[in-house]
């Protein structure tokens, strides 16, 4: 693809938003968010001359934006050696994340109690409307293990859901 | 969100759905990209546009290639013009061998002046190698 500044702006507009929301709804945080789909982009221009295509393009940031918010998170968790308390509840969120939780709508602060791998599922599948089939290209994964990974997604999401209505409803 | 969720699956999957529609990068995030982008290139020259980098490999093939042929070739030269000097120096020998044999005849021709002579160089004279 053309690598001139003009139609690389071009590209970047067209997809910021969707890069910027998996990078956010992975991390829980905006900066960090901003900083990796940064370096997705930076990637994808040195890149640009072996994609084809703007279907090449969309899978591509869409893969690229997963596995490097998923490494950040990883890199977090190695620093701080606390995320395995947000897997735990929707309310054991570490701190840094509760700081933006008021930035984040329910779902996605519901999506923040996820393991990564169940999070990067959930957002290509509802985020980006694709089937199972499609994420397990995209992700290199299994397709039974997609499927596991949005059906114990999708149990967990809906009880932590229904115990937060319950808390809210005994005020 | 919440008052859905008991409806079913398909409910609480359309909401998921409804509040993950993709967010707005944040404002001037393309600025901040583009200002990060490595300098553009210098455009590459026509020449450069054509090389193709197993020309490279070509010419380095061609090159040993050459180194040797030519290495072959200057010995086989070599070869040549020293069974050349041989040849030149058995020639020579033959002629020096053949113009004393001569020599040594008119020595031991029965001739008065040459008997004298006739018992120092009674054999012939072989310069052959």
């Amino acid at each position: 693809m053309d690598e001139s500044p003009q139609q690389f702006r071009a590209i970047v507009e067209r997809h910021q938003g969707r890069v910027f929301s998996i990078a956010f709804r992975i991390l829980g945080d905006s900066g960090a968010a901003e900083e990796v789909a940064q370096d997705v982009f930076l990637e994808l221009h040195r890149t640009l001359r072996r994609i084809e295509s703007e279907e090449h393009v969309t899978a591509w940031l869409r893969r690229v934006a997963c596995h490097r918010a998923t490494d950040a998170l990883r890199r977090r968790a190695a620093r701080a050696d606390t995320v395995a308390e947000e897997y735990k509840d929707g309310m054991g969120l570490r701190p840094a994340i509760r700081e933006v939780i008021p930035l984040l709508n329910r779902v996605e602060q519901l999506l923040l109690t996820l393991p990564p791998a169940q999070r990067s599922v959930m957002l290509l599948r509802y985020q980006e409307d694709l089937e199972p089939e499609d994420i397990a290209i995209e992700l290199g994964m299994p397709l039974a293990t997609v499927r596991s990974h949005l059906q114990r997604a999708l149990k967990l999401l809906r009880e932590k859901a229904q115990r937060t209505l319950k808390e809210y409803s005994r005020g | 969100m919440v008052d859905r969720i008991d409806r079913g699956t398909d409910d609480f999957e359309r909401e998921l759905s409804n509040q993950l529609r993709a967010r707005s990068a944040p404002t001037g995030f393309a600025d901040r990209l583009m200002a990060r982008l490595p300098a553009a290139r210098k455009p590459r020259s026509r020449w450069q546009s054509l090389w193709n980098p197993a020309w490279s490999w070509a010419f380095i093939a061609a090159l040993v290639a050459v180194t040797v042929l030519g290495g072959l070739e200057h010995n086989r030269q070599q070869r040549i013009a020293g069974e050349r000097a041989r040849d030149q120096v058995i020639l020579a020998l033959h002629i020096a061998g053949s113009t004393l044999n001569q020599v040594q005849q008119k020595v031991n021709q029965p001739d008065g002046s040459a008997s004298d002579h006739a018992g120092k160089s009674s054999h012939t004279i072989d310069l052959t190698p």
